[in-house]
């Protein structure tokens, strides 16, 4: 440990460790901790702290459940780790080495996983919506994907209290889907590229509105409001942004739960009786084994199935809880296609969190020709980001990029969130080769099926007639991006063709719960991580009902 | 449970906030009385309190606008008015306060009319601003357009400055009167209406900050029950002792300079704190605002003081 660990590479050593964690509201300062030996045998293991580690690590402590929950990644004080700098801060994204392959493979890094106590939502563009309530019963409501083993009521439920738990800054009126009582916090005020697609959509004559968003319009705690930077997917570093990193985790602290930081779970083992026994992680330049009575895989789609896959062995030859054969199986992405235009006004599309108006007119309208439903929000690419996109998607370069690079400010653009449907094919495996753990390397395979592609075609054509209404010129659309990830790991009714029941706990190993985007049986047409949240506190109310009842 | 662990030094300022207020209230009350004069006087010294009511309304849209133009950068030629009305009604407030003449000034009156329109022009462009924006008459552009009831206080500092030169404008020993109407009702009840209003902005833009504080309430409380009072009294008995509604205009009066001190401690609560000041002073709760409620609680006790020492029935 160095000499002043406030000033510690956040990297080099953990820092949750003697008892104490970081206190991410004040610089230097630190929060006690408690800490559990590797030989107790603690009640919950949680393997990832992002929206759906996050949660459950805070509520089954806040129960008075033993909880130790491990991040791969480095606990990080935004106050003082954050640089206004889109490349200093992929540190946040999960860059580990990963081979993808399929028609159209899957670009890993900052739009769909993190590496940091607080996963992803350290970095996400913390825009909070609700699914449309049909999308639980895509199967026999809408004909296409699977249902879901929840009802939409007992969600909405939740969707409320996740709600109240992130301060969502939201609309006073939601303008599609049932009644939803009033966001805790007001709307952002509107920058100029959304206003722009409040504009179009008005054109079009669809609804809009000021997007829910995870970060406070109002002081919160220690959390002061918003200061309209525009840093929002490269870490807020004021901490108005209410990723699980400055809510549930300092929660689940002060209710008595350990935070293991640089924490790499390789390996779940199981015992004679077939039942989880522990972990087996990586910290300190040292494999460990961390015994539990419980354990809960909350690693998002591909570091979920990657470890389950790993933790074969004779008793599961297939990997963990995969009788069904469905583990890894069914990846889904979002679409996040583009289209972009130049205004004469100066526009100044960096300023403020990035999505701050949003359409869901294609996810609430059934009058369309393909399966599933998309929204699109306004967008405000940074800099480097923007280079990125008009270099890769638009192969500009040399003086041609420097003209576009020049029209920065008078940009505007328009970009879907897109709901593609499941296929078995579509999935996580693992390779022979190893990473830095010496951990098996996963193999993402992905290809887009017509019904995604009539899907994108679509949003692009409306995005496009939207920036024609609104006079933007040089229109072009960004055709190759994607975003959050889903499934590999399916919650259903039934065995068989599923991985977990409607609590999240495994059918095969009853201790072996699984609860983050990768149970989603389908992904809907909007960001995945506030129905995570919810599910997730769901999961920690239904595992105290299950422990009352001695059914633990 | 979330986390809403108070924040050290903002709960320490939120704590003295409420302590000084209190004192303050306590020292009200020690005040020795003030004797009623002769009858002629009790006009004249309604009207300089007319004249201070509409002083301190005009301060606060005088520092309130320039802050809130200054973020909007002047981008407008006409956002300079408002300093310019509000400097103006301040002056002739002040000479107001000062001037024991039983008859009214013609400078002053042309400043407090012009304030007054100023006010009415002003919620045209405040209008005008919303039509322009996607969602027209939406929460959203109530939020966060030109505010469109802020223009209104420097009609209000008009209107009690006009009103203070229309009660010097009566003839001494007689019950002062305006438009034939005894000057305590018509004065009562345009205060009464004016704190109705003013709640109604700093409800708005409390629901806009989501009433994140309880004391966040305090002014859409408070101010409505002063409004009442004082406007049962403009149109109930004259002859009545009416210790209630003096004493909660007192308080609401207080309530103003209070919300200042509140407002002060929510700029700390922005990134930087006081530190980053020249931020946090334009975006944080406004700190001139609240003292608007000074201003109309002053000139509600005017008018109860009239109807106290001009009973007309």
């Amino acid at each position: 440990m160095s000499a002043d660990p406030f000033l510690a590479d956040p990297f080099v050593e953990p820092r949750a460790i003697n008892g104490r964690a970081p206190d991410v509201f004040k610089p230097g300062a630190w929060l006690e901790m408690s800490q559990y030996d590797d030989n107790d045998e603690v009640d919950f293991v949680v393997v990832g702290t992002g929206a759906g580690g996050g949660p459950l690590i805070a509520r089954l402590a806040e129960q008075g459940f033993s909880v130790v929950g491990f991040d791969a990644g480095a606990y990080f004080r935004p106050l003082e780790d954050f640089a206004s700098d889109e490349i200093e801060q992929q540190k946040l994204y999960w860059l580990d080495e990963r081979i993808i392959d399929g028609a159209n493979p899957i670009r890993m890094g900052g739009k769909n996983s993190g590496k940091a106590v607080g996963g992803s939502t350290v970095h996400f563009a913390m825009v909070s919506l609700r699914f449309r309530p049909e999308w639980f019963k895509s199967r026999s409501q809408l004909g296409y994907g699977a249902d879901w083993p929840l009802d939409w009521r007992e969600m909405w439920d939740y969707y409320r209290r996740a709600e109240k738990a992130l301060s969502i800054s939201g609309p006073v009126n939601y303008p599609w889907g049932p009644h939803r009582p009033r966001y805790p916090y007001r709307a952002h005020e509107l920058n100029g590229a959304a206003e722009i697609l409040a504009r179009g959509a008005e054109a079009m004559g669809y609804k809009w509105t000021a997007t829910p968003l995870a970060t406070v319009s109002a002081p919160h705690g220690d959390s002061p409001p918003c200061v309209y930077r525009g840093f929002c997917r490269f870490g807020c570093s004021t901490n108005a942004k209410q990723s699980q990193l400055v809510t549930f985790i300092p929660r689940g602290i002060a209710a008595g739960a350990e935070i293991r930081d640089l924490a790499m779970v390789g390996r779940i083992d199981t015992g004679p009786d077939g039942r989880a026994t522990g972990v087996h992680y990586h910290r300190q330049g040292r494999w460990r084994f961390q015994k539990a009575r419980n354990i809960i895989v909350a690693g998002y789609a591909i570091e979920t199935p990657r470890l389950l896959l790993a933790s074969a062995n004779d008793r599961y030859p297939d990997g963990l809880a995969n009788s069904s054969g469905l583990v890894g199986k069914n990846l889904m992405t979002q679409a996040n296609q583009a289209v972009f235009g130049v205004m004469d006004q100066e526009v100044r599309w960096n300023k403020g969190p990035p999505s701050l108006s949003i359409t869901e007119h294609w996810n609430y309208n059934d009058n369309k020709d393909f399966h599933g439903g998309y929204c699109w929000m306004a967008q405000g690419p940074l800099p480097v980001e923007w280079a990125s996109i008009v270099t890769g998607s638009r192969k500009r370069w040399g003086a041609p990029l420097r003209e576009e690079m020049m029209r920065y400010n008078h940009q505007v653009g328009l970009k879907m969130v897109g709901e593609m449907l499941p296929d078995e094919r579509n999935r996580v495996t693992l390779t022979d080769e190893v990473d830095q753990y010496g951990l098996r390397i996963p193999r993402i395979t992905y290809s887009w099926g017509e019904n995604d592609k009539a899907l994108i075609q679509h949003a692009l054509g409306e995005m496009h007639r939207s920036m024609e209404l609104v006079g933007a010129k040089d229109i072009f659309r960004q055709e190759d991006d994607t975003n959050h990830l889903a499934g590999t790991a399916k919650m259903g009714s039934d065995a068989r063709d599923s991985v977990v029941n409607a609590d999240c706990r495994s059918w095969d190993i009853p201790n072996l719960w699984i609860c983050d985007g990768s149970i989603f049986p389908t992904t809907g047409g909007v960001n995945p991580s506030l129905t995570i949240t919810a599910i997730s506190l769901r999961t920690a109310d239904r595992i105290k009902a299950l422990a009352n009842r001695g059914e633990l | 449970m979330t986390n809403t662990r108070p924040t050290g030094d903002v709960a320490t300022a939120f704590a003295l906030i409420s302590g000084a207020t209190v004192l303050g209230g306590i020292a009200l009350a020690l005040r020795k009385p003030n004797a009623p004069a002769d009858r002629a006087q009790t006009t004249v010294r309604s009207a300089r309190r007319l004249n201070r009511a509409a002083g301190t309304l005009a301060a606060s849209v005088l520092v309130d606008s320039a802050i809130e133009h200054y973020r909007g950068n002047f981008h407008n030629k006409a956002m300079i008015t408002p300093l310019v009305t509000a400097s103006l009604s301040l002056a002739a407030s002040l000479h107001g306060t000062a001037d024991g003449r039983g008859e009214a000034h013609i400078i002053r009156d042309l400043i407090y009319a012009g304030a007054g329109l100023t006010g009415l022009v002003g919620t045209g462009f405040h209008i005008y601003n919303i039509s322009k924006k996607p969602g027209r008459l939406s929460w959203q552009n109530l939020f966060y357009s030109a505010p469109l009831g802020a223009p209104a206080a420097i009609s209000l500092s008009g209107m009690l400055g006009f009103l203070s030169e229309r009660l010097r404008d009566n003839p001494p020993n007689k019950p002062p009167t305006i438009l034939g109407i005894p000057a305590g009702r018509i004065i009562g009840a345009m205060t009464s209406l004016g704190l109705m209003g003013t709640v109604g902005e700093s409800g708005l833009l409390h629901f806009r900050g989501a009433y994140h504080n309880p004391a966040m309430y305090l002014p859409v409380t408070m101010p409505p029950v002063a409004a009442a009072l004082l406007g049962a009294s403009a149109l109930g008995k004259s002859h009545t002792h009416r210790p209630i509604t003096r004493w909660w205009l007192r308080a609401t009066a207080l309530l103003g300079f209070a919300g200042t001190a509140f407002h002060a401690a929510g700029v700390g609560r922005s990134m930087g704190g006081w530190k980053n000041w020249r931020q946090n002073l334009v975006d944080g709760p406004p700190i001139p605002a609240p003292p608007s409620f000074t201003g109309l609680a002053l000139a509600g006790l005017a008018a109860l003081a009239l109807l106290e020492d001009h009973p007309d029935d």
